[in-house]
C-alpha cells in the first residue's frame, strides 16, 4: 500500500529542546508523582514545596528526560498544587530546562498544568473511557496548548487487558486523532496498560506478553505513534521485595523496548542492569513475564522469599566533585549553578574563616555574583538563572543575618554607630510602563539583604523624591525601557540636585547606557550617578556604594571612568568615507614623463664600514635634545633662556663622545639600498625584477586615508606617488636599511660597568642620530642617482628640514603604520645577510639605531598621516595581504576607526 | 487591474487553502514595515496632541502610549502607514502593540506599589473586568486595523500590488514566567486566564477591523505568547471562523537575548519552535532586541528547524541612547545585513523593528528586491 516512512521523533521542550533519539529510551521521572512517591506526597500535603522542588531537581540530575508530575491524592487540591508546583519549577532553571508531563485523572488539573508550561509538554492522559465526545474535546484542548498526549488503552467498556482489546482501542483512538482531529501522529503516545502479573490469577499471566505484543503491533501499524507505560505496575505483587521488583522491571523493559516501547515511567535510581541480573533470578523472572510455565509464579515467589530483606543499592548520586574546592570556590559554584543544598554550611565556614559575616557577603559571595554577572553579560547565563543565583544568595545572607545583628548589638552597646541595612528605592520613571526588568533587579537586591521599596511604573519625579525623603533611602534607582524615559531620568537628576539630595542615583533599562549616563545624566547631579547594566550587576554596585571600607576606591574609579567617557564623547567623532570613495579621491597627480626620473643604477648597493665622519655632517641634532627631555630646535635651543645652559653642556659632552666614537671606531655603520622598477596597481606597488617589468619581485601594500577628508582634500596613500601601471610610465621605487648600532651593546655595557649611565645613554642617543644621518645621507645619494639631486644646493639645515624633492617614509610610521611591510623590504634587499640587521617577531629592528624605509621620487610625494581606517579598508587589506582580519586589526590597532571587539 | 475591496476578500476565501501571502513568500522575500514608536517621535507630538479631546482629563502622562495616537492623531499615524507602504512594505502592522486592557491599565490605573501595595491576580482581575479599559482596548484595535486596511488597500490599488495588514499582538507589561516577589518564586502577578482574556479581546477587535493576519510578536516570555496563541484558537473556534474556514494566518516572532533565549523566560530558539509549532503559523521568526549581526546565529538555527516561512525584523542595532534615533544602524547598514541573510537563504519576510524608519524599510526592500527567498519546505499534506 504505502511505502514505509521514517518514524518522526517525538519533539518536546522545556526551556531547552528535547528530541527523541533513535535507539534511546526516554526516562519519565516518577518521583514527582504523589502516587509514585509517598515522600513527595507527604511534602506536598505539608506544603513543603521548596523541598518538593529539590525532588524534581534530583530527578533531572539522575537523568530523567521528562518529569511526570502528578498531584492526584484525596487530600490535595489538585489544581492549586499543580499550578503552584509548576510555577516554582519554572523558576528553577536546572529543572525548567526539561519538558514536563502533566499527569492527572482530573481534566481541570491537566488544564491548570498546561497553563503553566512555556514549552511543549505531555498530557497524561486522555482515553475513550467517557466516550468519543469527551475524547475529542480533550484532544482538541491538548492541541490548543501544544502538547503531546498519552492515550490510555481504555474505552467505554473499560481497561484493555488483552492483546486484541489493546490494539483495537489504540487503533480506534489513533484514527480519530489523526484522521479526524489532525493530531500530529508523532505526538501520540499510547499507554497500552502494563498490568500486574504473578497475582495468582491465571488470567493475569499473559499481561506482560499482551503489552509487549501490543507494542509491537502499534509500532508496526500506527505510523509515528509512540508507546509508553508505568513499569512498576508489572511487579506490584512483589511489593516489599525490591530485589525481585528491580529484576522484573529491567527484564520487562528489555523485552518491551525490543518490541518498540519508547518511554516509560521509571525510577531511574531503581533499575537493575539487565545483563547483571543473577542468572537464576533472570530465568525465573522471564518465565513469569513471558508466561513460559504454568508454575512460573510459584517458583518466583518461592525464590523471592529468599531474597527478601536483601538491601538494594539505589544508585548513589554522582560524586559531587565541586565539594572538594575551597570555601570560596564552593560558594561561587553554588551561586553560579544555583545550588542551595550546602549554601548555609559553606557560608558558616566562610564566616568562621573570615571572622565577620559582612566580609563573607562583600568578599566571596559578591565575587560569586560577579561571575554570574560576567556569564550573563556574555550570554552564557539567562535571566532566570541570575534570579536563582540571587535566591541562593538570599539563603546565605539569611544565615549570616543573626551574626550581623549580634555584631550590631555589640557595637551599639559599646556606644559605636551602627549602619542600618541598605534601603533602595526603585521606580520606572513617568511616561514609561515597563518594569519586568526592574522587578527582577528588585528581587535580586532583596535577596542580598537590601530593603527594596518598589514604587512601580509611571512614577513622577515628585513622588519619587517625596518617598525617598520620607523613607530616608540610601540609593535611588531609576528604570526605563523606551527612549523618552532617558529625558525623564535627566529631569529626576536635576530635581535631585535642586532638592539637595545626597543619595547616589542608579540608572538602568534597555535603552540606557553607561556612556549616556556619564554624558547626559551625571552632569546634572553632583552625587554619583551610575549605570547598572543588568540585574546581575545591581548588587556589586549597591554593595560597593554602601560599603564603609570599599566605597572610596569604588567612587574614585567611577569618577575616573565616567570622566573618560565624557572626554571621549567631547572629542569630535571621526567619520570615514567608503574605501571606494577614498580611492576615487587619490592624490591628484597628472602623470608626466619628466616627473618620473630614471635612476643611474638598478639593483642593490651594500655599504659596509661607512665613514662615521661623513654621517656626522648629516646629523639632525634637535631630536638629540629630546632624548634628554629638552624641547626645542637646534641650534636655537643652545641660547634658550631656560634650557640653554643645560643644552650647551649636554651638547658639548655629546661632541666629546662622538669624537671618541669616530676616532676609536667604537661603532660600525652598515647599510644597503636599492633601486627597482615599480608601478602602482590599486593601492599596491609592484616591484619588478628588471626593466622589462614582466616578473614581479615583491609587492608593497599601502593603506589610504579615509576619515575626515573635508572638501576636496585628497585621500592619500603612498601608492599615489608611484606611476600607475596603466600610465605606461617606467617608474621606480627605492628602499633602504641602515644601522649604526653595531658595537653599541659593547659600548653601553662598558659605560655601565663603570657605573657611567650618563655616557651609556649619551652613546645610544648619538648612535640613533648617526643612523638617522645615515638614512639622510643615503637619500642624498639616491636623489643623485635619480639625477635631480645633482642640482641641489641645500645647506645641512635645509636638508634637515627636508626641503628636497622626494620622501623616505618608513613602515611603522604615520604614512605606513603597518610594521609588517618591513618584511618586504628585508626580502627585497636581503637586509639580514647584507647588513646583519634582523627583524624580530614584533617587526622591531635589531640592533637598535637602525632605520629602514622606502624612497619615492615624484615631486608631489609628501609625508602624511594615515589616520583612522574603517572596516571596509581592513577587509580589503586582509585580502590583499593574505593576512586574517584579526591579524590586520592587531597590527593596525591604533588606526582602526572602530572597536574590533 | 485594480481590485475592489470585495474582490480582495474573494481572493482570500476562494480557491485552494493557499493564502495569497504564502504564494508571495514562495516567489520573493516579503517586506514587513518598520518601527512605529521611534517613527512617531520624529513628528514632535506633545502631550496635548496625544490627548486630544477624548483623553483631555487623563491623570497620567500619555505621550508614550503610542497606540492611542491611532485614536487622537489618525492623520499622523496614517501618514506613517502610508510612508511604510510606499517604502515597499508588503505587510503593514497595526499600531496596537500595547492595545490590551492589561497594558493600557498601566497608563490609566494608579500603580498600587506607589503606596506600598502590590500588583497581583486580584488587581488584574479588576483590570480585565473594567468596561472602560475594555472599550478602550477594543477601540484602539478596531480603529487601527481599519486605518491600516484603508491604506493597505489604497496603496495596493495604486501600485497594483496587494498589501496585507497584520494585527500586532505585543508581549504585555506583565510576565507569566517571572516572580517579582523575592520571598516566593512561585508568585505571579497575573494568571494565564487573565492574559488570555485580554488577548482574546484584542484578537476579536483586530479581526473586526479587517486585518489579514495575526502577528504575535516581540515574545520575551513564551508563556505569554502561548496565552496569546490559545486566545487566537479560542476566538477562531468560538466565533465560527474555524467552522467557516476563515481562520487568519498567524505569524510568530520572538525577541531573544545574546544566548538566543526569549529574554525573560529564557527559552532557547529550538525549544521555542517546538512549543509553538502546533499552531501551524504562516511564519516564525525573530524581531526587536538584538541588532541583525547578533541575531544571525539564532535566525540560522530557527531557519534550520522550522518548516514554515522565516521572518526577521531586527532593531537598527543595539540601543544607543546617544544616537539621534536611539539606534546606530542606518538604512544602508540594515540593507546590507538583511541582504546577507537573504543570500544565506535564511529568510522569507524581512523588515525592521525599533529604530527603523521608512528610509530603512525602503533600503531593505531595495536590497532584497531580486533576492531569492528561503526555500519553503513542501506543504505537509494533511488529508
Amino acid at each position: 500500500m504505502s511505502t514505509p516512512v521514517a518514524t518522526k521523533p517525538l519533539r518536546l521542550s522545556g526551556s531547552q529542546p528535547f528530541t527523541q533519539q533513535p535507539g534511546s529510551f526516554i526516562l519519565l521521572g516518577e518521583r514527582t508523582n504523589v502516587a509514585g512517591s509517598p515522600k513527595f506526597a507527604k511534602l506536598i500535603k505539608e506544603g513543603k514545596y521548596e523541598e518538593a522542588v529539590s525532588v524534581a531537581r534530583q530527578q533531572v540530575e539522575n537523568g530523567a528526560n521528562v518529569l511526570d508530575i502528578c498531584m492526584d491524592e484525596g487530600m490535595i487540591d489538585g489544581v492549586a498544587a499543580m499550578s503552584r508546583y509548576l510555577q516554582l519549577l519554572a523558576s528553577e532553571p536546572e529543572v525548567a530546562k526539561v519538558p514536563f508531563m502533566v499527569d492527572s485523572s482530573k481534566w481541570e488539573v491537566i488544564e491548570a498544568g498546561l497553563k503553566c508550561l512555556q514549552g511543549k509538554g505531555i498530557v497524561n492522559s486522555i482515553s475513550l473511557k467517557e466516550g468519543e465526545d469527551k475524547f475529542r474535546q480533550n484532544a482538541r484542548t491538548v492541541l490548543k496548548y501544544g502538547a503531546a498526549v498519552v492515550v490510555m488503552a481504555f474505552d467505554e467498556q473499560g481497561q484493555a487487558a488483552s492483546y486484541a482489546e489493546k490494539i483495537r482501542i489504540c487503533e480506534r483512538a489513533y484514527r480519530m486523532l489523526v484522521d479526524e482531529l489532525r493530531f500530529p501522529p508523532q505526538d501520540i503516545i499510547f499507554d497500552p496498560n502494563i498490568l500486574t502479573v504473578a497475582t495468582g490469577m491465571e488470567e493475569h499471566n499473559n499481561y506482560a506478553v499482551d503489552f509487549i505484543e501490543a507494542t509491537r503491533w502499534i509500532k508496526a501499524n500506527l505510523p509515528h505513534a509512540k508507546v509508553s507505560g508505568g513499569v512498576s505496575n508489572i511487579s506490584f505483587s512483589f511489593r516489599g521485595n525490591n530485589k525481585v521488583r528491580e529484576a522484573m522491571h529491567s527484564a520487562f523493559l528489555y523485552h518491551a523496548i525490543a518490541a518498540g516501547m519508547d518511554m516509560g515511567i521509571v525510577n531511574a535510581g531503581m533499575l537493575e542492569v539487565y545483563e547483571e541480573i543473577e542468572p537464576e533470578l533472570k530465568v525465573l523472572v522471564e518465565d513469569v513475564l513471558l508466561n513460559r510455565r504454568t508454575d512460573a509464579t510459584e517458583r518466583l515467589v518461592e525464590h523471592g522469599e529468599k531474597l527478601k530483606n536483601v538491601g538494594t543499592v539505589v544508585s548513589e548520586k554522582k560524586a559531587e566533585e565541586w565539594r572538594l574546592g575551597t570555601v570560596e570556590e564552593r560558594l561561587s559554584h553554588a551561586l553560579v549553578r544555583g545550588i542551595d543544598t550546602y549554601i548555609e554550611a559553606d557560608a558558616e565556614e566562610a564566616r568562621v574563616q573570615l571572622g565577620r559575616p559582612l566580609l563573607v557577603i562583600e568578599g566571596p559571595l559578591m565575587a560569586g555574583m560577579s561571575v554570574v554577572g560576567d556569564l550573563f553579560g556574555a550570554g552564557k547565563m539567562f535571566l532566570p538563572q541570575v534570579v536563582k543565583s540571587a535566591r541562593v544568595m538570599k539563603k546565605a545572607v539569611a544565615h549570616l543575618t543573626p551574626y550581623m545583628e549580634a555584631e550590631k548589638a555589640a557595637m551599639l552597646a559599646s556606644g559605636q554607630e551602627v549602619k542600618a541595612q541598605g534601603k533602595i528605592l526603585l521606580a520606572t520613571v513617568k511616561g514609561d510602563v515597563h518594569d519586568i526588568g526592574k522587578n527582577i533587579v528588585g528581587v535580586v537586591l532583596a535577596c542580598n539583604n537590601f530593603e527594596v521599596i518598589d514604587m512601580g511604573v509611571m512614577v513622577s519625579s515628585e513622588k519619587i523624591l517625596e518617598r525617598a525623603r520620607a523613607e530616608k533611602v540610601d540609593i535611588i534607582g531609576l528604570s526605563g525601557l523606551i527612549t523618552p524615559s532617558l529625558d525623564e531620568m535627566v529631569h529626576v537628576a536635576r530635581e535631585m540636585e535642586r532638592g539637595g539630595f545626597k543619595q547616589p542615583l542608579l540608572i538602568g533599562g534597555a535603552t540606557t547606557s553607561r556612556a549616556h549616563t556619564a554624558i547626559k545624566i551625571a552632569p546634572h547631579y553632583s552625587q554619583p550617578v551610575m549605570h547598572v547594566l543588568d540585574a546581575s550587576r545591581a548588587v556589586p554596585v549597591t554593595t560597593s556604594l554602601l560599603s564603609v571600607e570599599g566605597n572610596q576606591a569604588f567612587l574614585a574609579q567611577y569618577r575616573e571612568d565616567y570622566e573618560a567617557l565624557r572626554k571621549a564623547y567631547a572629542t569630535p567623532r571621526q567619520t570615514a568615507v567608503p574605501l571606494a570613495t577614498a580611492r576615487a579621491r587619490r592624490t591628484p597627480i597628472e602623470w608626466r614623463a619628466e616627473d618620473v626620473p630614471h635612476p643611474s643604477f638598478h639593483g642593490i648597493c651594500v655599504l659596509d664600514n661607512f665613514p662615521l665622519a661623513t654621517l656626522r655632517e648629516y646629523i639632525d641634532w634637535s631630536p638629540f635634545f629630546h632624548t634628554w627631555g629638552m624641547r626645542g630646535i637646534y641650534p636655537r635651543i643652545l641660547d634658550d633662556e631656560r634650557q640653554g645652559t643645560e643644552a650647551r653642556k649636554i651638547f658639548a659632552d655629546g661632541q666629546v663622545l662622538l669624537d671618541q666614537i669616530i676616532a676609536e671606531k667604537l661603532l660600525t655603520a652598515r647599510g644597503v639600498y636599492g633601486m627597482f622598477a615599480a608601478n602602482t596597481v590599486g593601492d599596491d606597488v609592484e616591484v619588478y625584477t628588471d626593466c622589462a617589468r614582466q616578473t614581479m619581485l615583491q609587492r608593497f601594500h599601502f593603506l589610504r586615508q579615509q576619515v575626515d577628508r573635508e572638501g576636496t582634500e585628497p585621500c592619500r596613500s603612498l601608492a599615489d606617488f608611484i606611476a600607475p601601471k596603466e600610465t605606461g610610465l617606467p617608474d621606480h621605487l627605492g628602499a633602504f636599511a641602515v644601522t649604526t648600532g653595531i658595537g653599541m651593546k659593547e659600548l653601553g655595557d662598558r659605560f655601565r660597568s663603570q657605573h657611567d649611565d650618563y655616557n651609556a645613554i649619551m652613546a645610544e642617543a648619538l648612535a640613533d642620530r648617526l643612523a638617522e644621518a645615515f638614512a639622510e645621507c643615503l637619500h642624498k645619494r639616491v636623489r643623485d642617482a635619480w639625477g635631480y639631486g645633482c642640482q641641489e644646493t641645500f645647506t645641512p639645515a635645509e636638508l634637515v628640514q627636508e626641503k628636497y624633492r622626494g620622501i623616505r617614509p618608513a613602515p611603522g610610521y604615520p604614512a605606513c603604520p603597518d610594521h609588517t611591510e618591513k618584511g618586504t623590504i628585508w626580502s627585497l634587499l636581503n637586509v639580514e645577510a647584507n647588513t646583519g640587521i634582523r627583524i624580530t617577531e614584533s617587526f622591531a629592528m635589531w640592533p637598535g639605531s637602525s632605520v629602514s624605509g622606502l624612497y619615492f621620487a615624484h615631486p608631489q610625494a609628501r609625508y602624511f598621516s594615515l589616520g583612522k581606517i574603517d572596516r571596509d579598508q581592513v577587509a580589503d587589506y586582509h585580502l590583499r595581504k593574505g593576512m586574517s582580519v584579526a591579524e590586520v586589526e592587531r597590527w593596525l590597532g591604533q588606526n582602526l576607526l572602530y572597536d574590533p571587539s | 487591474m485594480h481590485q475592489t475591496h470585495g474582490e480582495r476578500a474573494l481572493i482570500l476565501m476562494t480557491g485552494t487553502n493557499q493564502h495569497p501571502l504564502r504564494e508571495i513568500l514562495e516567489q520573493r522575500i516579503a517586506i514587513i514595515d518598520g518601527a512605529m514608536g521611534t517613527t512617531i517621535r520624529t513628528y514632535g507630538m506633545t502631550e496635548a496632541d496625544m490627548r486630544g479631546e477624548r483623553f483631555r482629563s487623563a491623570e497620567k502622562d500619555l505621550l508614550n502610549n503610542g497606540d492611542l495616537f491611532s485614536l487622537t492623531q489618525p492623520g499622523m499615524i496614517c501618514d506613517i502607514h502610508r510612508r511604510f507602504l510606499e517604502a515597499g512594505a508588503d505587510i503593514l502592522e497595526t499600531n496596537t502593540f500595547g492595545a490590551t486592557s492589561i497594558t493600557q491599565s498601566e497608563f490609566f490605573v494608579d500603580d498600587p506599589r506607589e503606596r506600598g501595595g502590590r500588583k497581583n491576580p486580584e488587581f488584574y482581575q479588576e483590570i480585565i473586568e473594567d468596561p472602560q479599559l475594555s472599550m478602550l482596548a477594543w477601540d484602539i484595535n478596531e480603529t487601527s486595523a481599519r486605518q491600516c486596511r484603508e491604506w493597505a488597500d489604497r496603496i495596493g490599488h495604486a501600485t497594483g500590488r496587494q498589501r496585507f495588514v497584520a494585527g500586532a499582538i505585543g508581549p504585555l507589561t506583565v510576565s507569566l514566567s517571572n516572580s517579582p516577589d523575592p520571598d516566593d518564586s512561585g508568585f505571579r502577578v497575573v494568571t494565564f486566564d487573565q492574559v488570555k482574556a485580554a488577548y482574546m479581546e484584542q484578537v476579536r477587535a483586530l479581526i473586526a477591523g479587517g486585518v489579514d493576519l495575526l502577528l504575535v510578536e516581540t515574545i520575551f516570555d513564551s508563556l505569554n505568547a502561548k496565552a496569546a496563541l490559545v486566545a487566537i484558537r479560542e476566538v477562531f473556534d468560538q466565533d465560527g471562523l474555524a467552522a467557516r474556514n476563515k481562520e487568519l494566518p498567524v505569524m510568530i516572532s520572538a525577541a531573544v537575548g545574546r544566548g538566543g533565549e526569549t529574554l525573560i523566560s529564557a527559552q532557547t530558539t529550538e525549544a521555542f519552535w517546538n512549543a509553538v509549532q502546533h499552531v501551524h503559523p504562516l511564519s516564525v521568526g525573530l524581531n526587536c532586541s538584538l541588532g541583525p549581526d547578533l541575531m544571525y546565529p539564532f535566525l540560522a538555527e530557527l531557519s534550520a528547524r522550522a518548516d514554515v516561512a522565516i521572518s526577521c525584523y531586527p532593531n537598527a542595532g543595539l540601543p544607543n541612547p546617544l544616537s539621534e534615533t536611539g539606534f546606530d544602524l542606518g538604512p544602508g547598514d540594515m540593507a546590507r545585513f538583511l541582504g546577507d541573510f537573504a543570500r544565506g537563504g535564511l529568510i522569507n519576510i524581512a523588515g525592521g523593528c525599533c529604530g527603523n524608519t521608512p528610509d530603512h524599510i525602503a533600503a531593505i526592500a531595495k536590497a532584497l528586491e531580486h533576492q531569492e527567498p528561503r526555500a519553503l519546505a513542501a506543504v505537509e499534506v494533511m488529508a
